[in-house]
């Protein structure tokens, strides 16, 4: 492991950027990643071992984060798709990147649009299964009512992105610290 | 994060790049969405200055998976533009000046005081504590640099002119009010030197803490001079008027973020549910607490929602009732502030009768005011609870009338004292009677009226903070093993504390407008109430670690930010108020500091003023006169009228901006109906053709 230097003058490029996300990757499986990038070797971590890192493993939505990120849309992960997921959700990724992500993120179904059925799902992770079927329900429809601009019942990427505009807290919510 | 990444050789991993690419696109389902938002035949364009940069900048935001990136940018790269030498040093220019802007910010990020403790607040307790703790940063660093700011001109050049310099006026005053002389007589017990320590006097009260040390000359010789009167003076206003733009820049950013979102209008369900989630959450306790809180936070906007209704279905006779009981109980609230104040009145005047008093029984008579303060802001608000219980305001609105009456409380308790000394100091306004005949002022009881104020306000910060730590360790500390330890129902059902941010904001409110109102009088204490608040920060967390339980009713981190500072303004308000009053209405003390023998302590304006050279004098005599001013006030209003006009036109475009928008939906909507049915119609047609 003393090669640290061999690492840093290696040919890609964003080991130099991102050299503590690199050992964070290989961290997690260290048999399966090699040290030498140079020839991009096709690794994937499976999702099991990114769910259970810690920044992850309390997330709600830690699946959904990884199926959004990951290539093949299973939440299993090559060193790009770690990289990617972790630079849109760092605090200098710009609103409207991390709205576009967020959308995803909470699209359960992958039609593009969050659904009642998604929105349910979203609130049921938020608050554990805690709320009962009414309020539920009545959240949604508010939810709906607030944010559904061009009156199809759901919400399309536009919606999303009007709404998140007018929330102050967004980019600071939607950061995880590594 | 991306900076521009190195251009490397694109021949040997050019092939197995796009190799990469084409994988990625035919396997993933997820990736059929066509990348809309990237025009993908867009080149940079040569002429414009920052051709290089823009096109870089876009890359970052658009949402493309990372090897697609890579591509597009070498892409980009290859277009190299042909640029005469003029272009491209600019474009070198913006390039490192970037890179500059980026190492320091990121220097900046490294010496940000706290920074991690901050952040691992936040994760674990939510934006609103940490946004007290980001305030808690700011008056410490606000306070250090008064501290230098008062060092550099007051305090060093008087350690540094001390034994030289000649007293600026020859006049004198009756013997009786020079007669100042703090130092204690003959042999001194040894506990009085802790007692001295606690109450400023003693062998501190003649030391550079306070106002009655510093002296009444000017240093220098022909070609330097340093007036350490005037000095005291003007660092001391400036003190005043740095405090206020530091506050006033930090909560423009503050109302910008307000201001660009549009305010609060609507969108709170949806806010919540998409952005109630902190991701940086990391204990595995944090997240079922937060959990827990967003799920009260919906039953209670739900349950307001609920009371809302119900309060607009009352009949007017139970409207009635519910008005006249409230009016009754704001009526006892302000009746109990009023009776806190009466009581802070007698125990300040008590205990200025009983200040020659020796041993802790002075020790208590001198803090009785402090005591009594400390106790009226602690029952006050207490019963004001229990009063909103019976008014039945809605949630936000109980809320917000405590946050009030409790700030109104603590600011005003602490203009009643300083009325109080008011009173004896200047013998209750009437300057020309009784003791206050000789000298303006009461010389008797107060030899150096000055320092005896210092000593107040010096006094009242350290009882807070030794306030703060008695509450911790006797308070806090024992509850949490009782609680943690004892399995009784009380016990579970008192439960561990929650940190309260509003009270422990108003507590820092306090402390602050204390510091402001005695700065004048007692120069050092920026830099005691410095070390205070950065013990305060780590006593505050580690009780908040060790204690507490995150609070359910969270506070909103943004607004709150700048409530926090709309309050710490009524503070600074009230200190200048005190300080506007002490230098020009008030008689100095003529056996001490370094304004005695001046009638008021602003004429040594005026007199510094005409030693001035001519052509000096005249510049200032004719920005003070009307016939500048009152261009420049004029200027001033057309520029406010100017802003003022520009917030107008923006709301209402971003108004207009929102109706069109719904319009466009709507429009849409109709335009697919009209597809719809056009097409039913043509169906039947080309079937009945096709049939034909």
């Amino acid at each position: 492991m003393g090669n640290k230097q061999t690492i840093f003058t290696a040919q890609h490029k964003y080991l130099k950027l991102f050299p503590r996300l690199f050992y964070r990757y290989r961290d997690l499986a260290p048999q399966l990643v090699p040290l030498d990038y140079t020839n991009q070797p096709d690794v994937k971590l499976p999702y099991e071992l990114i769910g259970s890192m810690p920044e992850l493993k309390d997330n709600p939505f830690r699946q959904r984060i990884a199926e959004v990120f990951s290539e093949d849309g299973e939440g299993n992960m090559t060193l790009d798709d770690f990289l990617d997921m972790f630079s849109v959700l760092s605090e200098m990724a710009p609103r409207d990147l991390k709205a576009y992500y967020a959308f995803k993120i909470y699209d359960f179904n992958n039609d593009d649009f969050i659904c009642k059925s998604d929105l349910e799902k979203t609130l049921n992770k938020l608050t554990r299964n805690e709320l009962t079927e009414d309020e539920v329900r009545m959240v949604c429809e508010k939810v709906i009512d607030e944010a559904d601009l061009d009156n199809d019942g759901r919400l399309s990427l536009e919606d999303f992105q009007h709404m998140i505009v007018r929330a102050p807290d967004f980019l600071s919510t939607f950061h995880i610290r590594i | 994060m991306a900076s521009k990444p190195q251009r490397h050789d694109s021949s040997n991993s050019d092939p197995g790049e796009q190799q990469a690419l084409r994988l990625r696109r035919v396997s993933s389902p997820v990736s059929t969405n066509n990348y809309p938002l990237f025009n993908w035949s867009s080149t940079p364009a040569g002429e414009d200055e920052e051709g290089n940069s823009r096109p870089h900048r876009d890359l970052r935001s658009i949402p493309l998976p990372m090897a697609l990136k890579r591509a597009v940018r070498q892409v980009q790269q290859m277009h190299v533009p042909v640029v005469s030498r003029m272009e491209s040093w600019k474009r070198n220019k913006t390039k490192s000046l970037r890179k500059l802007k980026d190492n320091a910010r990121e220097f900046h990020y490294i010496f940000t005081l706290w920074s991690k403790s901050l952040q691992k607040i936040g994760g674990n307790f939510g934006g609103g504590v940490q946004s007290y703790f980001v305030f808690l940063r700011f008056l410490v660093v606000l306070n250090f640099f008064s501290f230098l700011l008062i060092a550099g001109f007051v305090l060093i050049p008087s350690i540094v002119f001390r034994s030289v310099g000649t007293t600026l006026t020859n006049s004198s005053g009756p013997e009786k009010c020079m007669n100042y002389d703090p130092n204690p007589q003959g042999l001194v017990v040894f506990y009085n030197y802790f007692l001295n320590l606690l109450s400023g006097t003693g062998f501190m009260e003649y030391s550079y803490l306070f106002y009655g040390y510093y002296n009444n000359t000017m240093a220098g010789d022909r070609t330097f001079s340093y007036n350490i009167p005037l000095a005291y003076l003007f660092t001391v206003v400036f003190y005043f008027a740095f405090c206020l733009i530091c506050i006033i820049a930090r909560m423009g950013t503050a109302a910008r973020v307000a201001v660009a979102t549009g305010g609060s209008a609507g969108g709170n369900y949806s806010m919540m549910v998409f952005t109630g989630w902190d991701y940086g959450c990391m204990a595995d306790q944090a997240t079922k607490l937060k959990q827990k809180t967003i799920h009260y936070r919906l039953q209670v906007d739900l349950e307001e929602e609920r009371i809302q209704k119900r309060a607009a279905a009352l009949t007017s006779s139970q409207k009635i009732i519910l008005y006249s009981i409230r009016f009754l109980m704001c009526f006892i609230a302000f009746g109990l502030i009023i009776a806190s104040f009466y009581g802070i009145f007698v125990a300040t005047n008590f205990s200025q009768e009983k200040s020659g008093q020796e041993g802790f029984l002075g020790l208590f008579f001198e803090y009785l005011p402090s005591i009594v303060i400390t106790t009226g802001n602690f029952l006050v608000p207490l019963l004001c609870d229990q009063i909103a219980l019976i008014e039945q305001y809605a949630p936000s609105t109980t809320i917000i009338l405590a946050l009030l009456r409790a700030v109104f409380l603590r600011l005003v308790s602490l203009g009643v004292l300083l009325f109080t000394l008011w009173r004896q100091i200047t013998c209750e306004g009437q300057t020309n009677s009784g003791t206050c005949k000789l000298c303006q002022y009461n010389y008797e009881v107060y030899p150096c009226w000055e320092t005896r104020v210092g000593q107040e306000m010096y006094k009242l910060t350290l009882f807070d903070f030794l306030i703060n730590i008695a509450v911790l360790a006797l308070v806090e500390f024992p509850r949490r093993m009782v609680v943690d330890n004892s399995s009784s129902k009380v016990a579970q059902w008192v439960g561990r504390q929650e940190f309260m941010v509003p009270s422990n904001v108003l507590g820092l409110v306090y402390g602050q407008t204390v510091v402001w109102t005695g700065a004048l009088f007692c120069p050092l204490l920026p830099l005691i109430n410095t070390i205070k608040f950065v013990f305060l920060f780590y006593c505050k967390k580690v009780t908040l670690f060790y204690n507490c339980r995150p609070a359910l009713k969270t506070f909103r981190s943004t607004t709150s930010t700048f409530f926090f500072l709309v309050v710490l303004l009524f503070g600074w308000g009230l200190a200048i108020l005190v300080m506007i009053y002490s230098l020009a209405e008030i008689h100095p003390s003529m056996g001490c500091g370094p304004f005695r023998f001046f009638p008021y302590m602003w004429s040594i304006v005026p007199t510094s003023f005409y030693s001035l050279s001519k052509t000096t004098q005249e510049f200032l005599f004719f920005i003070g006169s009307q016939a500048f001013s009152i261009p420049l006030f004029v200027l001033s209003c057309v520029v406010m009228c100017y802003f003022i006009a520009l917030t107008s036109v923006y709301g209402k475009s971003v108004a207009l901006l929102r109706a069109q928008l719904k319009l466009e939906g709507r429009d849409k909507q109709f335009l697919v109906k009209q597809i719809e049915e056009l097409s039913r119609l043509q169906i039947p047609k080309h079937n009945a053709g096709v049939q034909d």
